[in-house]
């Protein structure tokens, strides 16, 4: 026995980028190097935040930019996933503002490419790459929040439409959002996770209230929804009825995984990290530094893992409950890098008007990282995924 | 950018792992602690033949010119099964260094070595009692300025316990004769520093995906309270952060492993990268294993420790956890510039 025959030459993984790839790098930073607002636009929790953003979706979408890997005639360039992390490099190192429609693009879009039919596509997908919709979700309800399969908001196919009662609650973006995706129980004799739907609703219809919930930052970012008696076509139905489910696990993969939280995000917090403790170390604990190199390591061990994944969904893999794992793993990293942040800043972190305040911004990172481990499924609950369906352990 | 291996490097992996897991059992394991002896010298020669010892030698030095990656994913395997022999270190720190070391000290190698079957020992600052000196051909002594061969009658040594009894460590009390270089000092001091972080790096990850497979077998056999205690959340937690862990410190490994494949300027970086992530993801499944096997992990009967004993000396060697945050601080604050976003490939 022997491992091969000596004369067959061995084939090497190859982990540099390609001339292709290297020029398409430069085509996205020469365009977001000329679009790019120069002064930070307003928070997208505030109404006129919220529709600046708006305008730099239009602004996205008028430069072919909206979604790189979605096919071209829905406003797509029809790029791999290598090259959409190539795009969120350039588009974290240019400081461009936070994506308003990241729950359309980087969620619904996937979930309509894979379940949707043609006519569903064409309507969602442009209209939310042009800014026309921006996006909320629409899945935890007051007694369905880590069980989410204890949703009680019915909708009742009546006819053309369903007619939706109950109430959703933390559904990101909804205070200024224009249309929600969610689940809602079209069998009412089901339990669980039956008889379920995947059901798109515009906000604006009569019968709904949208109700914002400030939060830890005093701003207004996500809302309860109720539904008296909303009637939605059924062409809004995503996939079967009842199927709601299984689409539902499918975008929540999406939440979890490379599409929501690309790791050049958490690279250049490392990077902020690292000058900052460069810059103020003479003022601060040597202790630290171990803290900071953490930043790095952990950032980039994102990185390439990330590549690592996005390289075998190329190959024909598919990516299951290891989303799991980076969930636990960013959310906990960027609440790390923040948290070591305010250390170093000391007394003068909690000075949190931008105006006056350069380092404003990390205590306002610092409250928003303590979301993280909750949305997209608490990471107790990730835990349990993994546990159960990675180590195999019962439930 | 294609980070997924090729199939020859599955290949490999999948032999080896084939190789070991008949090969090296728990059981066998223990039969060389009883008779102090953990050279298993029917395995060492069934390696050889295996084509492993001198996979990544040259060919015309009688190896297969295997990359760093594809012996990476091997090692990873070797420390999955806890092998004692020293293969890891006769590829990585050996092998893989010759080209670096002046004339006089590879000519002395090769004329004790012999197609890369007889096993040459290395000592380290970072690993300064060399492993297995009375099975060996020889030692490559390296000290703060020089670089050394010793022939084994050439020196006095003798036997040192470790913690870890699959591993004879020795101390060197005399030298008689050696062949002595300074130069290229500095590059080979870095070169086989890196290669020693690496190694590590690759037989921590395999024994810490060793220890979790066990633990999660255990906790599905063992029940309290009417229930297999894997089905409470409390063990499920400490098991699932032991696998997010080994998730984010595999790609570091490869990607170490690549970038010495490439000679890449950064490659010392990223070694150091992989060792402290693969020491991380070894700690706590250390010690998370042992609080899922409750009492029966502070047990000799349990196999547990064979894995968790390797693990803590593995993390010591070649530059802990520290070392490692320390260097990585260095190359940072000098080339910030260079850090970040961008500089990942």
């Amino acid at each position: 026995m022997h491992l091969l025959k000596k004369e067959t030459q061995i084939l090497k993984m190859k982990i540099n980028f390609t001339k292709e790839q290297n020029l398409f790098r430069d085509e996205v930073r020469t365009w977001l190097e000329s679009n790019v607002p120069e002064t930070p636009l307003l928070s997208l929790d505030t109404k006129e935040g919220f529709e600046q953003h708006r305008e730099w979706e239009k602004t996205l979408n008028q430069g072919n930019w909206s979604m790189v890997t979605w096919p071209k005639e829905y406003g797509g360039r029809g790029l791999d996933l290598i090259q959409w992390l190539i795009f969120e490099e350039e588009y974290y190192r240019a400081e461009a503002p936070t994506r308003v429609n990241q729950n359309g693009v980087f969620l619904l879009g996937p979930t309509l490419m894979e379940f949707g039919t043609h006519e569903q596509k064409s309507k969602f997908l442009n209209a939310m790459a042009t800014g026309d919709h921006i996006w909320a979700q629409g899945w935890s309800e007051p007694g369905a929040g880590s069980d989410m399969a204890a949703i009680r908001t019915t909708a009742v196919l009546e006819g053309d439409h369903y007619k939706i009662n109950g109430q959703k609650t933390w559904s990101s973006r909804a205070a200024y959002a224009d249309w929600t995706f969610g689940l809602f129980r079209t069998d009412l004799d089901s339990e669980r996770h039956r008889g379920l739907s995947f059901i798109l609703v515009p906000l604006d219809l009569p019968g709904i209230t949208v109700r914002p919930i400030p939060q830890l930052d005093g701003e207004p970012g996500f809302a309860e929804i109720y539904f008296d008696d909303v009637k939605v076509p059924v062409e809004n139905l995503i996939g079967g009825d009842g199927e709601g489910w299984k689409i539902a696990m499918a975008t929540a993969g999406f939440e979890r995984g490379l599409m929501l939280r690309s790791p050049a995000r958490f690279q250049q917090t490392a990077a902020k990290l690292l000058e900052l403790y460069l810059a103020k170390q003479d003022h601060c604990s040597p202790m630290i530094q171990a803290k900071v190199v953490e930043a790095w390591a952990q950032s980039e061990s994102y990185a390439l893992s990330i590549y690592h994944t996005a390289s075998k969904m190329l190959d024909g893999g598919s990516i299951g409950s290891e989303s799991s794992l980076g969930k636990i793993f960013w959310s906990e990293l960027d609440h790390m890098m923040h948290q070591t942040a305010l250390k170093i800043l000391g007394a003068s972190a909690e000075l949190s008007q931008e105006s006056k305040n350069d380092a404003a911004k990390w205590i306002k990172g610092f409250m928003f990282s303590y979301a993280g481990p909750i949305y997209a499924g608490t990471n107790e609950i990730q835990k349990n995924i993994i546990a159960e369906r990675l180590l195999g352990l019962p439930r | 950018m294609n980070f997924i291996f090729t199939e020859e490097q599955i290949q490999f992996k999948d032999a080896i792992k084939a190789f070991l897991s008949e090969e090296c059992t728990p059981s066998s394991i223990r039969d060389g602690w009883q008779a102090n002896s953990s050279f298993n010298l029917d395995r060492w020669k069934n390696l050889i033949e295996l084509g492993v010892l001198n996979s990544n030698l040259p060919q015309d030095k009688g190896g297969l010119g295997m990359d760093q990656v594809t012996l990476a994913l091997m090692v990873e395997e070797m420390g999955y099964a806890g092998l004692p022999e020293p293969v890891a270190e006769q590829t990585f720190l050996v092998n893989d260094v010759i080209p670096f070391l002046p004339k006089n000290i590879t000519e002395a190698i090769e004329s004790n070595y012999n197609d890369g079957t007889q096993y040459i020992a290395l000592a380290h600052p970072l690993a300064p009692n060399p492993l297995f000196l009375n099975n060996s051909a020889g030692l490559i002594l390296l000290d703060n300025s020089e670089c050394k061969f010793i022939a084994k009658d050439d020196m006095d040594f003798e036997i040192m316990s470790s913690n870890d009894p699959s591993r004879e460590l020795f101390k060197i009390n005399s030298i008689n004769n050696a062949i002595c270089a300074s130069e290229n000092f500095d590059e080979i001091n870095s070169a086989i520093s890196a290669r020693g972080a690496l190694m590590t790096a690759a037989l921590l990850i395999g024994l810490a995906q060793k220890m979790i497979d066990l633990s999660s077998v255990y906790v599905l056999d063992r029940t309290q309270f009417g229930k297999p205690i894997g089905s409470f959340q409390a063990v499920k937690h400490m098991l699932a952060d032991v696998a997010v862990k080994i998730e984010f410190a595999k790609p570091a490994v490869y990607r170490a492993a690549y970038s010495l494949s490439e000679n890449n300027p950064k490659s010392a970086l990223h070694c150091a990268h992989a060792k402290l992530m693969c020491s991380q993801a070894a700690e706590l499944a250390c010690k998370n294993s042992i609080q899922a096997h409750g009492a029966m992990g502070y047990t000799w009967e349990m196999d547990l420790h064979i894995y968790m004993r390797k693990a803590w000396s593995m993390m010591a060697c070649w530059g802990n956890e520290d070392r490692q945050q320390e260097l990585i601080y260095k190359t940072l604050s000098s080339t910030s510039e260079e850090l970040g976003v961008l500089y990942t490939f």
